[in-house]
């Protein structure tokens, strides 16, 4: 398969750079939890009940003016395509359990995923590029007033929507935000930061698991609570959040610059060299490279490619996306080779067409 | 070093276990230390897990178990009449197994998830229509029960009786909406 072709098929709506504070808000997610009501929660449910419980609503959905979702049953998927939608973010690591009979409803464009039988009935859940918190609340909001119609919700006056984790119950919403924070990182600031977030009823982990440092400087920024605030007082205190980590991570940057330009733009073109060229590339090695080379291209250190690239790669470094572009399973090593080979071409791709543009060609 | 348990693989694993005579240092691979009932290890979990959280703030947790397992054991509480999750249960696990669960705990909730929540135990966001439909048919259903109960009282059997059927027309209409109503 051609590297621009596999690209093409694989490249999912909030992969894109578009969007507010593109530069640094990679994306933003919401994520409703609700359950059915007088159906017991899939922890506890039988295998009947959740069958009916995913005929339900895949029902209302399918047979909707909402229409365009497709229906993906997950043990019905290979392993490998389940792996590359968690790498998507579109499913979670728990639905892939066939023990759970899940299912999961893709909008075409990919920004909208409802999954059936996770740890919750419903979890409705809209992603896209960039800082956008209110739109991607706004179309969650409505897929859930929909649902909402026709069929009827677990939900208490004292406690809210009712979930399986006390940690969801009230509202179900869990924004969260993805942020590229290299310099807060380099300077060790987000090391202070992390606490003071916490205050605050919001949390900050890595994008790839915990650990003090984040692979690839990626944090997510999410609130912890959803019981006692309204969805808005939640969104806008994220959002207030997120302006400051922004300018604090801009004020990082231009300090960098005026104190050790050299050193920095150092440090970027070697990354560069190492994506561009590598023959044997290791994940947390492409993480922090990437991360130099985004940095290059935010600071206009680096010019001449596309953020999108960038963008992608992010996600088709991950073992799921590597095999299905290798079209095999790969030990740890020949993958390593492979993602050096597909950060080759797809940068040379990037390349040649620039250069096309260039020449009118 | 290699795993203590299958002797086979690197030991990765090492923990420290508290036990009577002092403690002692054990090793082992990733695999056996998963199976392990000693260590508890799911690669899913989130930093601060929920059952982390619930079982060692509200004494559910096993080593607080132990000290008191030979006095007496630790109350099981309530029982949910749906899924026969117990409160004891409910603290071990960290979740509830369906939504008569909140209502079978529902004392004991609000401390809870003050803890959980910054303080908040109410909800204050968005509420769905259906749920302020369903309360008004609740609140029809009692307002026809007190006329009929009137009716009776006043030997009016014949309106009496077309109330009960309204009544039981509107019942009817809550159970097909999914039955168990959480509006009291």
């Amino acid at each position: 398969m051609s590297i621009d072709n596999f690209m093409k098929n694989s490249v999912t709506g909030w992969m894109s750079s578009h969007g507010e504070h593109s530069d640094i808000v990679m994306s933003t997610r919401i994520r409703l939890a609700r359950n059915l009501r007088g159906r017991r929660f899939p922890i506890a449910f039988s295998p009947e009940e959740a069958k009916d419980v995913d005929q339900l609503i895949t029902e209302a959905l399918l047979n909707s003016e909402e229409n365009g979702y497709s229906y993906m049953k997950v043990s019905a998927l290979p392993l490998l395509e389940r792996q590359v939608l968690v790498e998507k973010h579109l499913i979670s690591p728990q639905l892939t359990d066939p023990e759970r009979h899940g299912a999961v409803l893709l909008s075409e464009d990919e920004t909208l995923s409802i999954m059936v039988n996770e740890e919750d009935h419903i979890r409705i859940q809209c992603i896209y590029p960039g800082f956008q918190l209110d739109g991607a609340y706004e179309k969650a909001d409505r897929v859930d007033d929909y649902l909402e119609k026709k069929l009827p919700y677990a939900f208490d006056e004292q406690f809210g929507y009712l979930t399986s984790c006390p940690s969801n119950t009230g509202t179900g919403m869990r924004a969260s935000v993805m942020m590229h924070l290299p310099t807060l990182t380099m300077t060790k600031q987000i090391n202070r930061i992390i606490p003071a977030i916490s205050r605050l009823g919001f949390v900050v982990r890595g994008s790839y698991g915990e650990g003090s440092e984040a692979l690839g400087n990626i944090y997510q920024v999410s609130n912890q609570t959803t019981l006692g605030k309204t969805e808005k007082e939640i969104l806008s205190e994220l959002k207030n959040i997120t302006l400051r980590l922004i300018a604090h991570e801009r004020r990082s940057r231009e300090l960098l610059m005026s104190k050790s330009r050299l050193a920095l733009e150092n440090r970027l073109f070697r990354s560069l060299g190492t994506i561009a060229y590598a023959r044997l590339l290791p994940s947390e090695e492409a993480a922090r490279c990437l991360s130099d080379v985004r940095l290059g291209i935010d600071m206009d250190i680096i010019q001449d490619i596309d953020m999108t690239i960038l963008n992608e790669l992010m996600v088709f470094m991950q073992p799921g996306f590597l095999q299905q572009y290798a079209g095999t399973e790969l030990t740890a090593e020949e993958r390593d080779i492979f993602r050096a080979k597909l950060f080759r071409e797809r940068l040379e791709v990037g390349d040649k067409r620039l250069k096309e543009e260039e020449t009118g060609e | 070093m290699l795993c203590e348990i299958c002797n086979e693989r690197p030991a990765s694993v090492i923990f420290t276990q508290e036990t009577m005579q002092g403690s002692t240092e054990r090793h082992m691979c990733e695999r056996c230390a998963f199976q392990s009932k000693m260590f508890h290890f799911d690669p899913n979990q989130e930093p601060l897990s929920i059952q982390q959280f619930l079982s060692n703030w509200l004494g559910g947790s096993e080593p607080f178990q132990s000290q008191q397992q030979a006095k007496e054991p630790l109350a099981e509480g309530p029982e949910c009449p749906e899924c026969g999750l117990t409160f004891r249960k409910f603290l071990d696990i960290g979740k509830f197994g369906c939504s008569t669960c909140y209502d079978t705990f529902r004392e004991r909730l609000p401390r809870l998830f003050g803890k959980l929540h910054n303080g908040h135990s109410t909800h204050a966001g968005k509420i769905p229509v259906s749920f302020n439909e369903l309360f008004a048919v609740k609140k029809r259903i009692e307002e026809i029960r007190l006329k009929m109960q009137e009716a009776i009282e006043e030997e009016r059997f014949e309106e009496a009786a077309s109330l009960r059927d309204e009544a039981n027309e509107l019942k009817r209409l809550l159970t097909d909406g999914g039955g168990g109503a959480n509006v009291n």
